[in-house]
């Protein structure tokens, strides 16, 4: 057995944040990224240096956008996020109460001011518009420093966390895909931000199970506020929040001596043999699917170890072949050259049937 | 033949190109090597360039101070660079220069510590109410009274509020400031008819200050007793321009 | 995904190259389409950042927007565009055809092409449809206004995007999309997203696997991205620089080079596409094609609103039930058409295909009043035959000929299937010659059927239930639509 820091080596562990968390439920059967992200390893430096680098890089233009939109919506005071959330919460007027946590230079200090005023607004006292407070989660047992754009307090005590995009939505729809991975990342604040009340001692359920999502409309600049409901995500997230607290389990699989460390010299640069790290990554299963692509920065890596698998070409592939795993194993059972399991009669019968039907119609 | 401008050009598309390169193979240590590379190579294309063109700035008609000094006046309350530009545009001739608000607050600062008082006013900060440090992105003015100048939770909506009143009193006079007016009257409750078409100064100084008065009386004891904290714990010029002490207690 | 196309993708892997999924070709192909690639800027809906767009391959136009973020600048990328695609529409509306009365149908005219617009992926269709809806209820006088040509656009992309969404359609075709439904990749639907490692599985270069050409593929500095996204370093590291020095041609140089890779593709598409042989209802459903054009040309030039923002209750119920049907009616054509496609049935028990090994073409039925020819055949096949008897199938050789299936019995290899044939053979009661089929034809039945079916019946617009909000307000775009924000 051998230990998430050892694994790590050396390394400073990666920090997580809402997006990464929310990653991790896109492919929770995968043992080789539990590891990973348990251990705090750089996924993506690693995946350079063995020479399948992720591609995960964002547009500047994009980041601007996001900024411009964000600072527009909490000028002023807040101006236009006041209005939407009056219109979409119901905020009675006098509730205009606002808290920069972002003017507290200190990540402790602002985590520890963000749960003063929280816990303080939870027992009835004053707050009502929370921007960026600093939240805290535990993932695979480390820390995780996490910031909402902003948390509203509705009268009557309820929390909500509101979620702010640039993605536009236009006549009433968004893109489904962007609509789904904000939901995510506002379940990671809301499960923080309920663990936070409950250790102060006050109720998790304060902390709603909708989040507001404001986003542009249209074209414009204008902005325009919904309700999201996150149920089905917290429940997803605890689930692999939970499981990768049990990691131990696969730990005991693993050499003792195996590490990730990349053995930097004393400018930084990596002197651990490839064949070693990539020799390491070998023993821990990975659960590829091309879906991993946009998720994981490992996924090239995956990807070429995955090659002759029927998984490899997709999930609906590999269900169609009636779940036989390599390709050249469907094509053998396809031709008859092999002779299949007990397990696999109907699968081959159905692969033969389909060989012997494109081989008529192609010739 | 090429022009040395040429050459740094043709060397620039090169650099860029293997900037994405080494972005795309992750190796961030050659990408930032590859940068700094490029920058250097692009203020030589900018001196080189230099030698071709003249270059006189065009002065702005006042110091930028004395602009900031303006807006803030008509205002009556802390302001964002932003809102300031805009309100500079609406009202006065001339245009603030953005990037040059930057360094404003800090020059401000040293000319300060360097030789108090000298000077007829001072753009200085806003003060947060509970650790009296400066409040991000706001700029004030040091004759103004010091409660005027601290930032309770409820201050950002009063100051908008009073800001609103203000615009619209003098919107009258200044047909070119309606579309200010309008940003902040779409954002106060009974503001703009329910088509948002017609802004009447009359109506957003009515609605603001309805809810002006809902908030007020709260954020006056909140800042009157921020500011006097700050008359005993801050030397002058932490009352200018914040304390960053009380932040790591 | 079927079973038939996953074996294909697997014996591509192993063979090294793309695996046809389609015995003939399933879209109608244009003599002279106009080939659109649009690339968007990253983080804006849908802000054009440029576009290559021509109906030859020869001549393609680069159209750059110098200031994405510039409203005014968009709209003149939008009057650029006008010029070049309504002229390309209205090279279509020349010759027509007359159209007898049908069923329930007056004769018309139709003109006899239409426009075709190719764009690389379904990214482009979506640019497309958001083009069109931020440009079409645009004024063209007043505050605001732009050219007149830039609205007009809008309502003939939108008349596009729309038509894209109708199963059959290939007014508007994605190149990814149609290429996908004719050629199986050894790689993942998610990987085939990607047109250039698509057209590496289906066209190797000499000397590499399919496999080794969609590696290159990904490559973003050789095979930029098709759009309308643009790679991430190319935005930080080229664009950005090129926007801030205000300089056009700089500008042009670097989009065009992310352009010119995706606009050969797209014509190698498009030759590749050629080369297969044309289904025998492709031309049918290209006849639809110019009907819907025709019919909008003509609402267009008696001026009708532009197609409104959201679809009533009533229009939007009736608009999924018309792309049901034409979804089931399309897959029945293409298997008629394409025994690779009919055999995804076979595979499946909704159809299989046997020898005749009797036939009895003068049978008469004579149980009911009046005696019917009534012939029988059997037919023996060794496919896993799953039907009941009373279920009626159609075979594709005689889409006319109904035949009910009277038994099936197994074979020590297969099923003997009994089947009473009705239609197709005149109204006597002698089965006119090859009306029936004779013995030792080989033959396929199925029980998808390509008959004509009812639509439903839905309230008119005016009785639409309080449930679904009530009769709607006729549209009429009004200030609001005009004058909307475009930053």
């Amino acid at each position: 057995m051998t230990s998430p820091e050892r694994l790590r080596g050396a390394a400073a562990p990666k920090s997580h944040n809402a997006r990464t968390i929310a990653a991790l439920t896109t492919n929770p059967g995968c043992s080789r990224r539990a590891v990973m992200d348990a251990a705090g390893i750089d996924k993506e430096r690693l995946a350079a240096y063995v020479g399948f680098p992720a591609r995960f890089g964002q547009s500047q233009f994009a980041i601007t956008r996001g900024n411009v939109f964000e600072a527009q919506l909490k000028a002023d005071g807040c101006a236009e996020l006041l209005r939407l959330l009056r219109e979409v919460l119901g905020l009675p007027i006098p509730q205009v109460s606002y808290d920069d946590l972002e003017s507290v230079d200190q990540l402790d200090a602002r985590a520890d001011r963000s749960r003063e005023l929280l816990t303080r607004a939870a027992g009835g006292e004053s707050g009502t518009l929370f921007d960026h407070p600093l939240l805290r989660l535990e993932v695979g047992g480390r820390w995780v420093y996490l910031e909402p754009d902003l948390i509203a307090l509705q009268f009557g005590g309820t929390f909500y966390v509101v979620e702010i995009k640039s993605f536009a939505v236009i006549d009433g729809q968004a893109d489904g895909t962007k609509v789904s991975a904000a939901a995510t990342q506002a379940a990671v604040y809301v499960l923080a931000l309920r663990r936070l009340l409950a250790e102060a001692g006050h109720d998790p359920g304060l902390v709603s199970h909708e989040v507001v999502l404001v986003c542009p409309e249209n074209f414009s600049n204008r902005p325009v506020a919904t309700l999201v409901d996150v149920r089905k995500k917290l429940s997803v997230l605890e689930r692999q929040l939970a499981r990768m607290a049990r990691i131990d389990p696969i730990l005991e699989s693993l050499s003792p001596d195996l590490t990730f460390d990349l053995r930097p010299d004393s400018s930084g640069v990596p002197q651990r043999p490839v064949a070693e790290l990539v020799d390491g990554l070998g023993q821990i299963d990975a659960r590829y699917s091309p879906e991993c692509l946009a998720n994981c920065e490992l996924a090239f890596f995956c990807r070429h170890e995955a090659r002759g698998t029927t998984a490899s070409l997709g999930k609906s592939v590999r269900e169609e072949l009636g779940g036989v795993p390599s390709v050249d194993l469907a094509l053998s059972l396809a031709s008859g050259a092999v002779a299949p399991a007990d397990d696999q009669e109907e699968a081959a019968a159905m692969l033969r049937f389909a060989a012997q039907l494109r081989s008529e119609c192609l010739s | 033949m090429p022009t040395p401008v040429d050459v740094l050009e043709r060397r620039i598309d090169e650099l860029r190109v293997a900037v994405r390169q080494a972005v795309l193979a992750g190796d961030r240590a050659q990408a930032t090597a590859l940068r700094a590379e490029l920058r250097r190579a692009e203020r030589e294309w900018d001196d080189a360039l230099d030698e071709f063109a003249d270059q006189t700035p065009v002065p702005p008609l006042l110091p930028i101070r004395d602009q900031v000094h303006n807006a803030l006046t008509l205002l009556g309350v802390p302001a964002a660079p932003k809102l300031l530009i805009a309100v500079h545009e609406a009202f006065f001739a001339g245009e603030i220069v953005g990037a040059r608000l930057t360094s404003l607050r800090r020059d401000e600062e040293r000319s300060f510590r360097a030789a108090p008082r000298q000077r007829p006013y001072y753009l200085c900060s806003a003060l947060t109410a509970d650790l009296l440090a400066p409040a991000r992105g706001l700029l004030a003015v040091s004759t103004w009274p010091l409660d005027r100048r601290i930032v309770g939770p409820l201050s950002a909506r009063v100051d908008f509020l009073t800001a609103a009143i203000r615009i619209a009193e003098q919107a009258e006079r200044h047909p070119g400031a309606e579309r200010l007016l309008r940003r902040f009257a779409v954002n106060i409750p009974g503001a703009t008819d329910s088509s948002f078409a017609d802004v009447k100064p009359e109506v957003v100084v009515r609605a603001a200050r309805a809810e002006l008065a809902v908030h007020e009386g709260a954020d006056r004891s909140h800042r009157e007793a921020a500011a006097e904290r700050a008359r005993t714990q801050l030397d002058d010029a932490a009352q200018l321009f914040g304390s960053r002490e009380l932040q790591r207690t | 995904m079927s079973a038939l196309t996953a074996l294909a993708r697997v014996s591509a892997v192993s063979s090294g190259v793309a695996q046809r999924i389609a015995t003939v070709r399933h879209v109608h192909l244009s003599d002279r389409p106009l080939v659109f690639i649009p690339l968007a800027l990253a983080g804006e809906a849908n802000a054009p950042l440029a576009a290559l767009v021509g109906s030859s391959f020869d001549s393609p136009q680069l159209l750059v927007v110098l200031q994405p973020r510039n409203r005014d600048e968009r709209f003149a990328f939008a009057a650029r565009l006008a010029a070049v695609f309504l002229s390309y529409v209205d090279s279509f509306r020349g010759e027509t055809e007359t159209v007898p009365a049908g069923r329930n149908t007056d004769p018309r005219e139709r003109y006899v092409d239409a426009p075709q617009i190719l764009v690389p992926n379904g990214g482009g269709v979506g640019f497309v449809r958001l083009l069109g809806r931020s440009t079409r209820f645009r004024r063209t006088e007043g505050e605001y206004a732009v050219e007149p040509s830039v609205p007009l656009l809008g309502r003939w992309l939108t008349f596009f995007a729309e038509r894209a969404e109708y199963p059959g359609s290939s007014l508007l075709l994605n190149m990814t999309g149609a290429l996908g439904m004719h050629w199986a990749t050894g790689q993942s639907a998610v990987e085939d997203a990607n047109l250039a490692a698509l057209v590496g599985w289906i066209d190797p270069p000499d000397g590499m696997t399919g496999a080794d050409a969609a590696l290159e593929a990904e490559d973003p500095l050789t095979w930029p991205p098709a759009g309308p996204a643009t790679d991430p370093t190319f935005d930080n590291e080229i664009l950005a620089p090129a926007i801030e020095a205000g300089s056009l041609s700089r500008l042009e140089s670097a989009l065009r080079r992310q352009l010119e890779p995706t606009w050969e593709l797209m014509w190698r598409g498009v030759s590749l596409l050629r080369n297969l042989p044309p289904g025998a209802r492709v031309e049918r459903r290209w006849a639809e094609d110019r009907d819907a054009f025709t019919g909008y040309a003509s609402y267009v030039d008696e001026g009708g609103y532009p197609q409104a923002r959201r679809d009533g209750a009533v229009a939007a119920a009736q608009r999924l039930a018309r792309l049901e049907r034409a979804q089931v009616l399309y897959d029945a054509q293409r298997a008629y058409d394409d025994p690779l496609i009919l055999a995804e049935y076979r595979l499946t028990g909704e159809a299989f295909a046997g020898t005749v090994t009797a036939s009895a073409p003068d049978r008469i039925d004579d149980s009911g009043k009046r005696r019917v020819l009534r012939p029988r055949v059997t037919v023996s096949s060794s496919d896993p035959v799953r039907f009941e008897p009373g279920v009626s199938v159609v075979s594709p050789a005689r889409p006319s000929q109904t035949g009910r299936v009277v038994s099936v019995s197994p074979l020590p290899s297969g099923f003997e299937v009994v089947l009473e044939l009705s239609g197709g053979m005149g109204r006597g009661l002698t089965a006119p010659p090859g009306s029936v089929p004779e013995v030792g034809e080989r033959l396929t039945y199925t029980t998808l059927t390509e008959s004509y079916q009812a639509p439903a019946a839905f309230p008119a617009r005016e009785e639409t239930p309080w449930t679904h909000g009530g009769p709607p307000v006729e549209y009429v775009p009004d200030d609001d639509d005009a004058v909307e924000e475009w930053s």
